[in-house]
């Protein structure tokens, strides 16, 4: 622990870490001081003069360098003018007044100056009622101004900075928190300071605008309604709306929200989201939350979510509206005489709860636990993965992080943020990619490899030479891996080296050390843990099938699963949104979305981590543990289905690592710090203060003092190519056209148009040029692209997005024509 | 063209003076490069120096932003700044204004028709006991003319008018 040092804010004594700047040492002890462009997560700047106190330090002799007595206590100095409170540090025997009469004069001065060119029109701000200006001109304002109000600057109300983002200029108070966020914690720097003086504004030049996957934060930190989002601005005023616990559903991050609800009449009276907001969890997210996070939860109230249990029935393939009963005993008897045949395809859309009730299913009835993914390498990621306490929060000097084969700003922008992060606090970090990514910036080490060349580097690792030394002599070492450019089995291949490195070195079995994938959805780990895994060849494990599909939509994704699903023997599907495999299936079961019910997530990070109710079911939806129960009962199969507590019971009695986990467990909470969100946002932003839970991570076999089993590593899944083939190769995108984003309107520009990526010499054998609208073939797979020029691409190269139209599921030997 | 492609010898020469981690700090030079041709900064020329320095085109633009000496508009080939502040205008700055603009048919912000001469108006040149002053920001830098009377400035504007046809 750091030195403490003990001084005293208004007449209080407190001890500080050293170092501490004062302003956050006095918050600690419970004292507030107004803030507006200090933010504990960012960098001392001391702008906007709101935390003026009277400072006086103990008085030292000139002569003789002793500290000064007088009536038996040290005599203190004070400076002649107010000073800053968050750029001076604590010192020993410091006297801070933060309440006098000049102190409170300064204050008051200040918030008078910072209301002189800001507007009065509160009553139409979204951020009235959580808003630090107003908060702080209550508490410490005067009730009139000195200035006139005439000479009040009007300037515009409404620039997009992006189409997510709106910037009231008249509001800013110019404390460049946003400005400094963007800078210091997300590296991207693309907004700024325009012009100086009373003229000072925020611009951003990028292209698009704002160009930044963690832009919705800085309308948290801002203290004003200058920065507001496109999704919320004028949706409701901030004390309609109620407060509930999420976790994040869009990636393996697993970050931790709140859902602020309220009943509407535009929606019928019913309960429904206005905003997600971030939770804080210093140990996964933070205060922050990227866009996808925060704009993409329209799929939950989407007009295409599934309502009633459908069913198909005869050789016209009549669709009928039935009953619960009626359809869940259709899909069982079904089931029950596939015998063999039984495949149960889930993806990692659901909860923990929902995969073990399949998997139990599965297993009773002998069918086969299928992973909707196209990443291998989980039942690794399950004995050498990290451990209890890990936190990538604390990882610096001593601690190497890898990560290889992924783009982790596009996969999973919270781990590229505290990845960054980890790196500037010291640690050394590998990047391993085939292209160049914006975590090469922070790197030590960047190691470029050709596709299907991975594994060579990794096993870099382990041999003397620059990345060895980095990598074995480190106190903690963790591998984050990915799926860029690979497939099921080149992950798995990847992954495999990865846990061998790791296991060499013992970086296995305790915190802050092993294996991590950038899976596809927010649950794929759980899913592992359950023990679904992803088939290698997909189409030919579902054809001629009885084939249980919950919340995968294989028809709309690829039409080679499509073709496959033809041929099944049936199909039953449970999901959320209608899709192309909804319109095929024998039977249709609607689901409830995660917001709609309660159940538990598994982060990439192994951490098991609650979400609760927050608005009301959509339709006759059931949720997914209770709807496979249900299906169970008419094969003569009793489950547990009550709700979603008792399954999680029973999972944590079944399965290891889950051993000894509860619901009470999950949802404990510890202080965390900066202390953010309570009554005063003024400090931290509108980030919600975590009181549901902060998750428990799973153990891992290697903790748990089991054997790993390391598979022996198989053979790079790469076709082969000659010098004049087109390698297609698949890569992994922010914002695709996957269900739970498409249904956001907002991010349809962010999602785009399907564009292919290769360098200028690629295209230029190819006869094509930037922009050109191409036809794609690979694989038997054909549509079409737009190509863009990138010179990151190596030669002979095509990038093909994931979810974007073109099904790849793996590299492939592919064409193009204009 | 980019500006590397233009200023190869000059870029690298700038560039040479700041260590490489550092380079960043080449953007006022660079800006003052970019200006000197058009006596403005396109938004192609700030992407170029975003480019050779590794940072954003909006950082860029913020450096031109704050300072009052980069442009990012077009205007004359010469720019006559005239202080009006206080001190200035004490001495009769704004008065000088006025008939300045009435003898040459330009007002504030307004460019000559052969595109030669833009009048701005700046606050403190820090020669206030020199008032009226001006100062004039062209493709030979940047030049103070002090004390100035009516008859002097209109020598100067002409002097200007004369040196940018030449150096065209």
């Amino acid at each position: 622990m750091s030195k403490q040092v003990t001084l005293t804010i208004d007449g209080k004594q407190i001890t500080a870490p050293e170092g501490a700047l004062i302003v956050d040492a006095a918050k600690m002890a419970g004292i507030d001081i107004p803030v507006f462009c200090h933010h504990p997560k960012l960098e001392p700047v001391g702008m906007c003069r709101m935390c003026l106190v009277e400072i006086g330090r103990p008085m030292r002799d000139r002569a003789t360098g002793q500290i000064v007595m007088e009536n038996g206590a040290p005599k203190i100095q004070f400076m002649p003018k107010l000073e800053t409170s968050c750029t001076n540090r604590v010192e020993e025997g410091l006297v801070v007044l933060t309440q006098s009469e000049k102190a409170n004069a300064g204050q008051k001065s200040t918030v008078e100056f910072l209301l002189t060119s800001h507007p009065l029109d509160c009553p139409v701000c979204d951020k009235g009622g959580e808003c630090p200006l107003q908060n702080l001109t209550m508490a410490h304002g005067s009730s009139q101004s000195r200035f006139i109000y005439d000479e009040k600057l009007h300037l515009e109300k409404q620039v997009p900075l992006s189409e997510l983002i709106y910037l009231d200029r008249e509001r800013c108070i110019q404390c460049a928190r946003c400005i400094r966020f963007q800078d210091e914690v997300a590296g991207d720097s693309v907004i700024g300071f325009d012009e100086r003086g009373r003229s000072t504004q925020i611009v951003s030049f990028s292209e698009p605008g704002f160009d930044s996957v963690f832009s919705g934060n800085t309308t948290d930190i801002c203290p004003v309604g200058a920065l507001t989002t496109a999704d919320f601005r004028f949706g409701a005023r901030p004390w309609e709306l109620d407060a509930q616990a999420s976790v994040c559903s869009q990636c393996p991050v697993g970050c931790n929200t709140t859902l602020n609800t309220r009943r509407e009449a535009k929606a019928g009276g019913n309960i429904v989201i206005k905003r997600v907001m971030p939770r804080q969890n210093e140990e996964v997210n933070e205060i922050w939350l990227c866009d996808k996070g925060r704009f993409a939860y329209h799929y939950t109230e989407s007009k295409k979510r599934l309502t009633k249990p459908l069913t198909r029935t005869g050789k016209d393939r009549k669709v009928n509206r039935v009953s619960w009963e009626a359809a869940t005993k259709l899909a069982g008897e079904n089931f029950l005489k596939a015998k063999k045949n039984f495949v149960v395809l889930a993806s990692g859309r659901l909860a923990n709860e929902d995969l073990f009730n399949l998997k139990t299913l599965a297993d009773q009835f002998g069918g086969k636990a299928v992973l909707y993914s196209h990443i291998g390498g989980g039942e690794l990621t399950a004995q050498v993965g990290v451990s209890a306490g890990t936190n990538l929060g604390v990882l610096g000097s001593g601690s190497t992080i890898v990560v290889v084969a992924s783009n982790l700003y596009e996969e999973a922008p919270i781990w590229y943020l505290r990845v960054k992060q980890a790196a500037e606090r010291g640690a050394t970090l590998i990047v391993m990619n085939p292209r160049e990514t914006k975590l090469d910036k922070y790197a030590s080490f960047v190691e470029r490899y050709d596709y299907g060349q991975e594994i060579k580097s990794v096993q870099e690792l382990t041999k003397k030479g620059k990345l060895g030394d980095a990598f074995m002599k480190a106190q903690n070492a963790i591998i984050i891996y990915g799926s860029e450019g690979l497939g099921v089995a080149g992950s798995a291949s990847l992954a495999t080296a990865c846990a061998k490195a790791l296991n060499e070195t013992e970086h296995v079995g305790k915190a802050n050390n092993g294996l991590i994938g950038v899976w596809e959805r927010a649950n794929d780990q759980g899913a592992w843990e359950m023990g679904f895994k992803p088939e290698d060849d997909l189409a030919a494990a579902l054809k001629g099938k009885v084939v249980y599909i919950a919340g995968a939509d294989p028809v709309g994704d690829d039409p080679k699963l499509a073709k496959a699903l033809e041929s099944a023997d049936f199909v039953v599907v449970q999901d959320i949104l209608e899709n192309a495999t909804t319109e095929i299936a024998d039977v249709v079961l609607p689901a409830q979305t995660h917001v709609e019910r309660e159940g538990t997530f598994t982060s990439g990070e192994r951490r098991v981590q609650r979400f609760y109710p927050a608005v009301a079911v959509v339709g006759d939806a059931r949720a997914d543990y209770a709807i496979t129960a249900q299906i169970a009962k008419h094969m003569n199969f009793i489950m547990q289905s009550a709700n979603a507590n008792i399954v999680f019971e029973i999972l944590a009695e079944t399965l290891k690592p889950f051993e000894g986990l509860t619901y009470e467990k999950l949802s404990n909470v510890r202080v965390q710090l900066p202390m953010i969100g309570r009554g005063d946002m003024y400090y931290g932003g509108t980030t919600y203060e975590n009181t549901h839970g902060l998750g428990v991570h799973l153990s891992a076999g290697a903790t748990r003092g089991e054997t790993v089993r390391i598979p022996r590593a198989q053979k790079e899944a790469l076709p082969k190519v000659k010098d004049t083939d087109l390698l297609a190769v698949p890569v992994s995108k922010l914002y695709h056209r996957g269900a739970t984003i498409e249904s956001a309107q907002l991010l349809n520009q962010r999602i785009g148009k399907t564009t292919v990526s290769m360098n200028f010499d690629t295209a230029e054998q190819w006869g094509v040029v930037e922009g050109a609208q191409v036809k794609v073939s690979f694989d038997g797979v054909s549509g079409e692209a737009k190509v863009k020029i990138d010179e990151t691409v190596s030669a002979g190269v095509m990038l093909v997005p994931r979810g974007m139209g073109l099904a790849i599921r793996e590299p492939a030997v592919a064409k193009v024509k204009l | 063209m980019s500006l590397v492609e233009k200023y190869p010898k000059e870029v690298k020469q700038i560039l040479s003076k700041y260590p490489p981690e550092h380079k960043r700090s080449a953007v006022m030079p660079l800006l003052f490069l970019a200006q000197r041709e058009e006596g403005y900064i396109t938004k192609a020329g700030m992407q170029d120096i975003g480019k050779i320095l590794d940072i954003t085109e909006t950082e860029v633009a913020s450096v031109v932003g704050f300072y009052t000496l980069y442009h990012d508009a077009k205007a004359g080939k010469y720019r006559v700044q005239i202080c009006n502040d206080l001190p200035c205008a004490l001495r009769g700055a704004d008065k000088f204004l006025e008939e300045l603009c009435g003898n040459v048919g330009i007002k504030v912000g307004e460019t000559t028709a052969d595109g030669l001469v833009t009048f701005e108006t700046v606050t403190c040149l820090a020669a206030c006991d020199k008032a009226p002053m001006f100062q004039t920001q062209g493709p030979d830098g940047i030049n103070y003319h002090e004390n100035m009377t009516i008859n002097k400035a209109m020598e100067v504007i002409a002097g200007l008018k004369y040196a940018g046809k030449e150096v065209k």
